[in-house]
């Protein structure tokens, strides 16, 4: 098998804040192949963000960083801001869910685009200006060159998430990690910018991270999917067995909880009760634990690791065999 | 048949825009031209379209939160258009709101116990403390939250909670009607679910009608009797559930429905996404004929010259296009 691209390994992610110390990512071990799509989901404060930001050495001021993250096997947790930056944005580079805070306001497309071909490529102004307006042709954004002189602020939210797209990719980028590129759009443009991003990775082989909280949009471009509770994965897999054949209780409440278009509207919806879990106060088990339906005493006292239930297949779970 | 509950008739709402610059002049824009509607005693009528489509003005409109520029809003043999704030206040308690952020709907310097309470002083001032505590305590219980939570702030209260609190508020004198403004839409997706169910309990208990604005067709779908499809601000389909999941007419309502994304790997969405290229156009400055035609693939001369009227499909199936019966 090829090495991994990106191989992360018992990366953890503490803030400091006014109440204490708060955990936002776990023990968290993964690794991801060239030209593969994974899918991370999980809910707000799951960590699944903030485990991109710390490999990238984005962490806000009072959070921190441990374990080992290698890109093609070199390491980047903690590394010296010379070799992040020659690495953000030119063989990774992220999409954000809010275009308009991820583009600086004060520069027209073109500009940002232009410095950062300038800055990793070190091409001229002319050369520079058609490489990017040929990326944002790529990114079918109609009348690319006059667009090329425009602010962020002047482009419909479609389109500025499109122009987020063709900044990102304008290096080539070996990774990309999309986080909830999606969630901001409506339906209709949500169909495009997937679209674009799977073409992407089909002709570049480019490896996509896909960050959401929505499991139906992982269904469509995904191959692989972590499913993250709490700081912690809890369940991963081939797309395909994660929905035909969910092994831990969370991955199968947050399926049946989902209302899509065949679901019986006579019926209520099979709701998780209860709430998601305060990342200052979590319990020495099982982080899903008061939410789950089979918690039994273990459960409590004791956080169950990540163990093969099939091809490719893992789950954190006690509950044996599995239901 | 009974008679609706509230009717709306050719509702029309504009806002004053200023243009940027020193002399920039003022438009007007178009939030909701010409919309009508029925909503019966115990139904949930889903409004929706994507984002600037009108649907949050449409409900305000109807509450009279935004003063429409034309139409009627009929409830109870009144006008509420015609009526002023002082006139309005005895039908507020029967007309409520839910909003999508539930953290900044609520009052931060006021507890749990004051917010949900408020409507009782304003509304029911015969109540002495003890009853209204009471009043408030049954209702948090209802909506799933512990009585004792009321003397607490709203900032102590995750995001799911913050909305059981809004719904606690909005159904403590019982309305008719409560406009529900993408409520679920901020929450996680295991606390949704939660909140769905309790807005279904809540209405098969007490036959409170719902205007349930969403983007989010599988949740639509879900919770309503009937949908009504909007786009830069007028009504492109109109139809009860069965036959709009069913048989939608609009090319509009079938690109929306093809582009629901599926929790299933092997059949992503329902069916062959219908792609609509470019983006909404400026409300501003909306196109001419059907505001559809520049991103429909099916769009002909005729399109852009006269606006299609509503047409009827069958029972209380109404669609907006000018080719809906050749395209079928």
């Amino acid at each position: 098998m090829a090495p991994p691209v990106l191989a992360v390994s018992g990366l953890n992610v503490r803030f400091h804040t006014n109440d204490g110390v708060l955990t936002a990512v776990n023990d968290l071990s993964f690794e991801l192949g060239e030209g593969e799509c994974l899918g991370i989901v999980g809910e707000s404060g799951s960590g699944k963000s903030q485990t991109f930001m710390a490999a990238l050495g984005l962490l806000a001021d009072n959070g921190e960083a441990g374990g080992s993250v290698r890109f093609r096997g070199q390491e980047i947790l903690n590394a010296p801001r010379k070799v992040l930056d020659g690495i953000r944005g030119n063989r990774i580079s992220m999409i954000f869910q809010d275009a308009l805070s991820a583009l600086t306001p004060t520069m027209r497309i073109g500009n940002q685009m232009t410095e950062l071909l300038a800055r990793h490529r070190r091409l001229g102004r002319n050369e520079a200006r058609a490489r990017a307006i040929e990326a944002l042709e790529g990114v079918r954004i109609p009348d690319a060159a006059a667009r090329f002189s425009s602010y962020p602020f002047e482009l419909s939210g479609g389109m500025r998430q499109r122009a987020m797209i063709a900044l990102a990719t304008l290096c080539g980028p070996e990774v990309i990690i999309a986080d909830e590129p999606t969630t901001a759009l409506d339906v209709t443009v949500q169909s495009q910018v997937l679209r674009l991003l799977d073409g992407l990775r089909q002709r570049t082989r480019t490896s996509i991270v896909l960050i959401t909280h929505d499991l139906a949009v992982v269904a469509g471009l995904c191959s692989r999917v972590m499913i993250m509770y709490g700081g912690r994965v809890v369940e991963t897999g081939p797309v395909r067995e994660i929905f035909r054949n969910p092994r831990h209780p969370y991955t199968q409440a947050l399926l049946r909880s989902m209302p899509s278009m065949t679901t019986d509207p006579g019926t209520d919806l099979p709701a998780i009760p209860g709430q998601p879990p305060d990342l200052e106060n979590l319990p020495p088990g099982c982080p899903f634990a008061d939410r789950c339906e089979h918690v039994f005493e273990r459960c409590l006292e004791q956080m169950p690791s990540l163990v093969p239930v099939g091809d490719r297949h893992s789950k954190a779970c006690h509950l044996e065999p599995g239901p | 048949m009974n008679p609706p509950l509230l009717s709306v008739r050719r509702l029309s709402i504009q806002y004053s825009v200023r243009q940027s610059g020193l002399f920039g002049r003022t438009r007007q824009l178009q939030a909701v031209d010409d919309v009508s509607f029925d909503l019966m005693p115990g139904e949930t009528l889903g409004i929706v379209g994507e984002t600037g489509c009108g649907k949050s003005s449409l409900g305000k409109g109807v509450l009279q939160l935004v003063r429409p520029s034309a139409g009627q809003v009929l409830w109870q043999g009144r006008d509420l258009c015609q009526l002023s704030p002082q006139q309005l206040k005895p039908f507020r308690k029967d007309l409520q709101i839910i909003f999508q952020d539930p953290l900044s709907s609520l009052n931060p310097r006021m507890t749990v116990g004051e917010i949900v309470g408020e409507p009782l002083e304003l509304h029911a001032p015969e109540l002495d403390t003890s009853g209204r505590e009471r009043a408030v305590d049954a209702m948090l219980e209802r909506v799933g939250l512990r009585a004792e939570m009321k003397r607490r702030y709203p900032n102590e209260f995750s995001g799911g909670q913050c909305q059981r609190i809004s719904i606690a508020r909005a159904m403590i004198m019982q309305p008719r009607v409560i406009v529900c403004d993408e409520p679920v839409s901020a929450l996680d997706v295991s606390i949704q679910a939660q909140i769905c169910n309790l807005l279904r309990e809540l209405q098969r208990d007490t036959g409170v009608a719902l205007l349930f604005i969403s983007h989010d067709l599988s949740i639509v779908r879900y919770m309503s009797h009937r949908v009504m499809i909007m786009y830069l601000g007028r009504v492109m389909e109109t139809a009860p559930r069965e036959h709009f999941f069913g048989a939608a007419r609009h090319p509009y309502s079938r690109a929306l429905i093809s582009a629901v994304p599926q929790p299933d790997p092997d059949q992503p969405t329902a069916g062959p996404v219908i792609t609509l290229d470019g983006d909404l156009p400026s409300p501003l400055d909306p196109p001419s004929g059907c505001v559809f035609r520049t991103r429909c693939p099916h769009a002909i001369p005729l399109c852009a010259g006269q606006p299609p009227a509503l047409e009827s499909f069958g029972q209380d199936h109404e669609a907006a296009c000018h080719r809906a019966r050749e395209l079928q």
